[in-house]
């Protein structure tokens, strides 16, 4: 390469260049409504490298980062001054160690400033020029005008609508799609919810049925400090480098230092395998099963008691059910055993190593190697991501992964375990070492508000198509006629978008509360500009280790409101008390929990309080609560934002999971329906049954996924591909938490959303880096810049979740390239969300703007101002 | 021998996920398309049929390393001598450091440079790059980069001490070869880590 391929790019047409980032800021000082701290906003923003040295005023505050990214729950400090960011930190309130690691922020955290006070923020309330009540023209949701709107007229419209909908459609005739006004809409007497696993996939809810865990609620693996007595981490699927950001990944690299292998078997060799894997085993999307069950084949097949042990009966013997015809429940049919499934012994199809390749492309021999070295070696954490769970079908993954822990004996001993590395939670499991008090402030509850629940899957066909399945062979008739986006960003968050814009063009009325014109708000007809964390009071996040105190920023900018200010201010003008939907100050709840906050002691099983507040403190914060004593002070911890729990090895506060369980398994017993881990389980079989989709075996057996490998054939015996010859799958893309940041221009300018493809493919389709490709599936099409690497394995294509969708009207196609376009609503099994089953084809796409970078375009500003 | 300060980064820690970047953008209130850090990806390799099972294809050295890279506060700067405004100058502590007052955004000095570091800002019309937070060193602190790095890739401090710390590597594809300018930097390399010069791999570039 040449020396100077390094050289800046052109430096033209910058969307928000310094320069305009000033306009806007002069923007803000001439708007009346702002309170007098930024009025010098413009005089404050350095404009030289000399002018910086002017930053000595201000004051470091911590600040939140609320995010659901599934990072570390990290410090941001900010440096205020006159209530505007200058800059952002981290961690500095110690040295960092292994034993007390600073708690270190991502680029996502770090670029906070730019969402608080970006200038796309909503500034007031709007409402949709074409909208009056009833609807008006429907059709223009998403392409109409905005207009300006006071605070009390928007009120005013918002009650009259409730009440208007409620009388003709009752309750039912409303989709609450987020919780912010939850406590208001129950008191009027509730409305339609969406239920199903989201980013968890089928662990959500079979985690726990069959004893092992869902990586949320109860982790299966070990902590991080246990993790590095493993002799091998086999990481099945996961990316902690782009999806939980943060300390975790470095929890993992402190593991590869003290000596632990890792195998990594995933499609994409990811920047997470780039740092640790020892050896990467590439696999087709959604076709993990079929390997897991080739490994377990040949643990079968090749297990010698004597001269080389693959299996561990005793642990499959005295902790599971269902593995063989000896060790089934009493009511179960004794052929439906594991074992026989796999060894083909009724259904004549053993499911050999060959018998797997097919389906998941891994050779035979190499399915073989695999069994051999988990089974053969000592000490092994077994750890997957959600990410694999995100299939149609998937079911029994879980089953299926907990299996190949038990049959080689990988659970609740020193070194080893099996389970879900994921989220806050990848690489440190276990229980938290120090936890926030409650808030204590009271819900709102009303025995007559309705319960409907409808699946997300079925969201935006319930709108259209006006039914919906309730549970067993049980469909009901529903009518939506308003939409309510309290919170989330469900319209692009949610599988089948196409659908769901047409559905937001049905209803006689969309709400949307939030920070930007997001697609909730772009496609909603009345829009309430809400303040973020940064300007609210505060509030306490932590993690395993740690516990964040987050403080307020700066005063709520232009009109913003919290979002209880809008349910108080509903609710008096829809006869409900004011003080059930509000019931407590901010204020109040996070002393509430501040006091109540715990730390675990030293022996590993006591709790202390953590702080030590007196009486002043109570008056200075103006709260009501009593003097305690703790083991750090309230200043002492105001000033440095975060408290870190010391770990060391050998200390006690160590988790392996499921140790007392492994030890003695009758004395304590998983909260399973057997007690033991379920290779059979019948409650999960129920429990997919009784949504009503389809039904499943008791036993993790393979079910080929709607949208898998053998769809993107037309002709599987004789291998010719179909019009959908790709395999997608979505990823946790870094420049976003789900779809926060996505509007943030730093992020937009260091990850550019790019469709990650191998050269092989792309070839023949006369694509090369940098192109924009034509990606169409059965459900919708988006164009993207393709980024060409040999990293992702051939006939499969990767899109990073959660881009604002940018729909053309003319065409359909959806410019960001957010996944939900491309997948669609496929309800099965357990009613998650299967978005790494997915079928594409590709195209050469060289319409307008091809090549355009998205941090250049227009910002969504929706009034644009002189 | 004369004070120098000096970054160390760890190639073989480094995931690439650019909270150096947006540390830097932050401390020094940058607009897109300014960036006094850049972090690049390096890989190579291919598939082909895997030789004992050729019905299965499997990657033949694919391989792939990041490098987070600023201005290198070189022993023999290029930009210095080249600036025709006599903008840059070299501080005692061995930091290079432009004057804004003095540059007249010629452009020379991000030309003559071989790591790209110097940046044109379009607002100000002049060259900026990274002064290794020369006003936080100052007070004791350590640069934003450094501070920010999840993985404790990035740490600055004395070139000798580093050295002696890290190892004396300064140079691997695709950095220009470090006799050029003798960069103040000391690198731990990737275990995939190709010698500079080499052609087994490509920057997979970012601005696609």
């Amino acid at each position: 390469m040449s020396t100077n391929s390094f050289l800046a790019k052109t430096m033209s047409d910058v969307l928000l260049n310094r320069r305009s980032f000033l306009k806007w800021s002069s923007a803000l000082s001439s708007t009346a409504v702002l309170s007098g701290g930024l009025h010098n906003i413009s005089e404050n923003m350095p404009l030289t490298p000399a002018a910086k040295a002017a930053e000595s005023a201000g004051e470091w505050v911590t600040a939140a980062c609320w995010h659901n990214c599934g990072g570390q729950r990290c410090v941001i400090k900010a440096h205020v001054v006159d209530g505007v960011v200058k800059k952002v930190k981290t961690d500095d309130t110690h040295d960092d160690s292994t034993e007390q690691p600073q708690i270190r922020g991502c680029a996502r955290g770090r670029s906070q400033q730019q969402q608080c006070f970006g200038a796309d923020r909503l500034k007031y309330p709007m409402k949709r020029k074409n909208w009056e009540p009833g609807g008006g023209k429907k059709e223009l949701r998403g392409q109409d005008e905005w207009v300006r709107i006071s605070w009390d007229e928007a009120l005013d419209y918002i009650a009259g609508e409730f009440k208007r909908i409620i009388e003709q459609y009752g309750n039912e005739g409303i989709l609450e799609t987020g919780s912010t006004l939850g406590s208001l809409i129950t008191m009027l007497g509730g409305a339609d919810k969406l239920w199903g696993s989201t980013s968890w996939g089928t662990w959500l809810y079979t985690g726990p049925i069959i004893g092992l865990g869902d990586g949320l609620s109860l982790t299966s693996h070990n902590d991080r400090l246990e993790m590095q007595n493993s002799d091998l981490v086999v990481m099945w699927g996961g990316n902690s480098a782009w999806s939980s950001q943060g300390n975790n990944m470095h929890y993992y690299i402190e593991a590869k230092k003290a000596g632990v292998k890792f195998i990594c078997i995933d499609p994409y060799y990811n920047d997470t395998h780039m740092i640790l894997a020892d050896e990467w085993i590439p696999i087709r999307p959604a076709t993990d099963h079929a390997l897991a069950l080739g490994i377990a084949y040949t643990l079968l097949d090749e297990d010698d008691p004597e001269n080389g042990p693959l299996i561990d009966w005793d642990f499959l013997d005295r902790c599971t059910v269902g593995f063989d015809a000896d060790h089934m429940p009493e009511d179960a049919d004794p052929k439906k055993n594991f074992k026989d499934y796999v060894l083909g012994t009724y259904d004549d199809t053993p499911k050999t190593p060959e018998w797997a390749s097919e389906i998941c492309g891994v050779a035979p021999y190499k399915i073989r190697q695999l069994a051999r070295t988990i089974g053969s070696t000592p000490k092994v954490s077994l750890l997957t991501a959600w990410s694999v769970a995100r299939v149609n079908n998937a079911d029994t993954w879980p089953q299926m992964f907990m299996t190949l822990g038990a049959m080689t004996g990988n659970i609740g001993k020193p070194g080893c375990c099996t389970g879900v590395s994921c989220w806050e939670r990848t690489a440190d499991g276990g229980p938290f070492l120090i936890s926030a008090g409650g808030s204590g402030a009271p819900r709102a509850s009303n025995d007559n508000a309705i319960s409907v629940s409808i699946n997300n899957n079925e969201a935006w066909s319930a709108v259209l198509d006006g039914k919906y399945v309730a549970g067993y062979d049980d469909v009901r008739d529903i009518n939506i006629q308003m939409i309510v986006h309290d919170s989330g960003h469900a319209l692009n968050q949610k599988v089948g978008m196409t659908k769901g814009i047409e559905a937001h063009r049905k209803v006689e009325f969309v709400l949307s509360l939030n920070l930007f014109l997001n697609t909730n708000s772009k496609y909603a007809d009345i829009v309430l500009p809400i303040t973020t964390q940064w300007e609210r009071y505060g509030f306490l996040k932590g993690n395993r280790d740690h516990l964040i105190w987050a403080r307020q920023v700066t005063e709520p900018l232009f009109e913003a409101k919290d979002d209880d200010w809008v349910a108080r201010e509903l609710a008096t003008r829809l006869d409900v008390d004011p003080d059930v939907v509000d019931p407590m100050p901010l204020k109040q709840q996070v002393f509430n929990q501040l006091a109540g906050a715990t730390v675990i002691k030293d022996n590993g099983v006591d709790f202390e309080p953590l702080l030590t507040i007196s009486a002043d403190d109570i008056a200075a914060m103006e709260v009501e609560g009593e003097p305690q004593e703790g083991r750090i002070t309230l200043a002492e911890f105001k000033e440095n934002g975060v408290y870190t729990v010391s770990r060391k090895k050998g200390d006690k506060l160590g988790y392996i999971a499921h140790q007392a369980f492994r030890d003695d398994p009758e004395a304590n017993p998983l909260k399973s329906a057997t007690g033991k881990l379920e290779i059979y389980s019948e409650a999960n079989a129920e429990m997919v049954k009784g949504h009503g989709f389809n039904e499943i075996d008791a036993i993790p057996t393979y079910m080929d996924p709607i949208e898998g490998y053998k769809d993107t054939f037309e002709d599987w015996d004789n291998k010719v591909k179909g019009e959908y010859p790709l395999q997608m799958f979505t990823i946790h893309y870094r420049r976003r938490s789900h779809s926060i940041f996505d509007n943030i221009p730093w992020l937009r300018e260091a990850f550019p959303q790019e469709l990650i493809m191998n050269p092989v493919d792309a070839e023949p389709l006369g694509l090369k880096h940098g192109d924009t490709a034509l990606v169409t599936s059965r459900h919708g099409k988006v164009i993207r810049p393709v980024f060409l690497t040999e990293r992702i394995m051939p006939g499969v294509v990767s899109l990073g979740e959660g881009a604002w969708a940018e729909v053309e009207e003319d065409t359909g196609i959806d410019k960001a390239g957010a996944t939900n376009t491309l997948n669609g609503a496929i309800p099965t099994g357990q009613g998650h969300q299967g978005w790494n089953s997915l079928n594409v084809k590709i195209e050469r796409y060289g319409g307008p703007d091809a090549r355009e970078r998205d941090y250049k375009w227009s910002q969504r500003i929706p009034i644009k101002e002189a | 021998m004369a004070k120098q300060l000096a970054f160390h980064f760890d190639s073989s820690v480094c995931n690439g996920c650019k909270a150096c970047v947006i540390a830097c953008k932050s401390k020094n209130a940058l607009p897109v398309d300014v960036n006094y850090r850049h972090v690049y990806e390096y890989g190579g390799g291919g598939w082909v049929a895997d030789p004992l099972d050729p019905a299965f294809i499997q990657p033949n050295n694919i391989f792939v390393y990041s490098l987070s890279i600023a201005c290198m506060h070189c022993e023999n700067p290029a930009c210095v001598d080249v600036c025709p405004a006599k903008a840059i100058e070299k501080r005692d502590d061995g930091i290079v450091v432009v004057d804004s007052d003095k540059c007249i955004g010629c452009h020379y000095c991000s030309w003559a440079c071989p790591y790209g570091a110097p940046q044109f800002d379009p607002d100000e019309g002049t060259m900026q790059k990274c002064d290794m937070c020369a006003d936080v060193v100052d007070e004791g602190g350590k640069p934003y980069c450094v501070a920010a790095c999840p993985m404790r890739a990035l740490d600055f401090g004395e070139l000798e001490e580093l050295r002696a710390q890290y190892g004396t590597a300064n140079e691997v594809a695709p950095l220009p070869p470090a006799d050029i300018t003798n960069p103040s930097f000391v690198m731990t390399p990737h275990r995939h880590a190709q010698p500079v010069g080499s052609k087994v791999g490509r920057v997979y570039d970012d601005e696609v």
